[in-house]
């Protein structure tokens, strides 16, 4: 069996980024639908927040092949 | 180890210099057409749509509003309208009670212009008949006394119907009289 | 993979980073070349079909291309730019149009390979993004008021300062082309990688294994090669989309008032 340590690195680095993604939108869909009306804010903040956490993913991605 | 090396061969996230620059003027070509041609067309129908549908409903409240205006302008018409014909009524009620009152006066003064010159008249003739009288009653006494002392005075019965003869010629006279005044 | 190892055959050779490394095919110019500019002229092809004949009742293909703008314009640059979406809504809708075409090509019959699961032109996109929301924030607020709506968040004590305000910067100007770029080209690349699993261990498992076992299950391969087309095309589109929506909303932080 072959393969790279590093993409197991990553695969286990993606833990946390995945389990920040789904708080991130689980708390945008609880939001909206207590108040609806406010989802354009909420939406906004909600991928900024996704964004912020997903970066951590892709920082492992990048740390996995360029290592 | 040979596969961290074969993975530095062949790192993919190492960019393709010939992919970046076809992308990137493909893109431009891309967004530059676009929104030279496409999207403005977008943004006009979105605008001309909105205009139609705002625009009618801008058009039926000017309508509307024209249709309260005329509404007003008749209202007002008619309520001058009956003003005028209450104040016509009036005046034409006023000139009647005027021409009545007049009439009256005219024909109150006719009458007793009629009477006073009746009354005149009467006067007149009262003393023209006076004068007369006057004239005559010494040639009528004159003449009774020569009939009286012609004929017998002892007859008390042949006086009295002289007398009596007498009287009925004046009254004869008499009788005629106020109808030739009158 | 452990039974496929087992298998007397010649091993499984997992597809791996040497996939992507398509080969020329005429002077400098690859696969993810052609499928750029046939992207742009499809783009370009299907919007000017949709405004051929402009009117006020669309026909089919003006209502698609209106309703592809309108997503863009309504949902994605308004809510997440605010007064002054319209400046940006076309750049937002080429943008969304290019990556989604190109993401597509990754599951469309023939071509089958997404461009960016080569990383150099979301790298230039996203750079791309990059100056023009750092360009729009120093012309909206000077550079000072640029730098502290990024790094300088209100109502905060000094002590968390000291550690917040590196890493305000370092995530909004340093990473978020990063990871902007990184995203799309991470996903589609391993989506590729994925039903290339998929359909070369079927093929595998079909033609060169010797075990009777492993071509009976073959099918079972190549089934969830379909379904995660299917999976890909959903993926496809939702990181198109998320590239639009960061892009306007980051063009959004930058114009807003307050942090």
């Amino acid at each position: 069996m072959t393969g790279s340590l590093n993409v197991v690195g990553y695969g286990l680095s993606a833990i946390g980024p995945g389990i920040g993604v789904g708080i991130v939108f689980a708390a945008f869909i609880n939001g909206v639908a207590r108040q609806p009306e406010a989802r354009g804010q909420l939406q906004g903040i909600a991928f900024i927040g996704f964004a912020l956490s997903e970066a951590l993913a892709i920082l492992g991605l990048v740390l996995a092949f360029a290592i | 180890m040979d596969i961290v090396l074969a993975a530095e061969q062949l790192n993919p996230l190492v960019p393709h210099t010939v992919e970046i620059v076809v992308g990137l003027i493909a893109f431009g070509l891309l967004y530059w057409v676009l929104a030279k041609t496409v999207f403005p067309q977008f943004e006009k129908i979105y605008a001309e749509r909105t205009d139609k549908i705002e625009g009618g409903l801008k058009r039926a409240e000017e309508a509307q509003a024209e249709a309260q205006r005329i509404k007003q302008q008749y209202d007002d018409q008619l309520a001058g309208l009956r003003a005028e014909a209450a104040r016509i009524r009036d005046d034409a009620r006023a000139e009647g009670q005027q021409i009545k009152a007049e009439l009256r006066a005219d024909a109150e003064a006719e009458a007793a212009r009629i009477r006073a010159r009746a009354e005149e008249q009467i006067l007149a003739q009262r003393e023209a008949a006076v004068r007369s009288l006057r004239a005559e009653v010494g040639s009528l006494a004159t003449q009774l006394a020569e009939r009286i002392i012609g004929s017998e005075l002892s007859d008390p019965a042949r006086r009295s119907a002289t007398v009596d003869s007498f009287l009925q010629e004046l009254d004869g006279v008499d009788s005629r009289q106020p109808t030739g005044a009158n | 993979m452990t039974t496929m190892a087992t298998a007397p055959a010649p091993g499984f050779e997992a597809p791996g980073v040497e996939d992507f490394q398509l080969p020329p095919i005429f002077g400098p110019v690859t696969k993810p070349v052609l499928e750029l500019a046939l992207a742009a002229i499809i783009v370009v092809v299907l919007f000017r079909l949709a405004v051929r004949k402009p009117q006020l009742v669309p026909s089919k293909t003006q209502f698609l291309g209106e309703s592809f703008h309108g997503i863009v314009r309504n949902s994605i640059a308004k809510d997440m730019i605010g007064p002054e979406f319209l400046r940006y809504v076309p750049f937002l809708t080429a943008l969304f149009a290019f990556i989604l075409v190109n993401n597509l090509f990754g599951i469309i019959p023939f071509i089958q390979f997404p461009t960016f699961s080569h990383p150099g032109v979301p790298y230039a996109l996203a750079l791309l993004v990059w100056v023009i929301f750092t360009v729009v924030g120093i012309r909206h607020h000077g550079l000072g008021g640029y730098l502290r709506i990024s790094t300088w968040p209100p109502d905060v004590p000094w002590w968390v300062r000291i550690i917040l305000t590196p890493i305000e910067f370092i995530s909004n100007i340093i990473l978020r082309p990063v990871t902007l770029s990184l995203r799309l080209f991470g996903n589609m690349f391993a989506g590729h990688l994925l039903l290339l699993l998929f359909i070369l261990g079927g093929q595998y498992m079909l033609f060169t294994a010797d075990s009777i076992l492993l071509k009976i299950l073959s099918p079972f391969a190549f089934l969830m090669g379909i379904v995660f087309t299917f999976f890909e095309a959903f993926v496809q589109v939702v990181q198109a989309y998320i590239f639009v929506m960061l892009t306007a909303s980051y063009i959004g932080t930058v114009l807003a008032d307050d942090h």
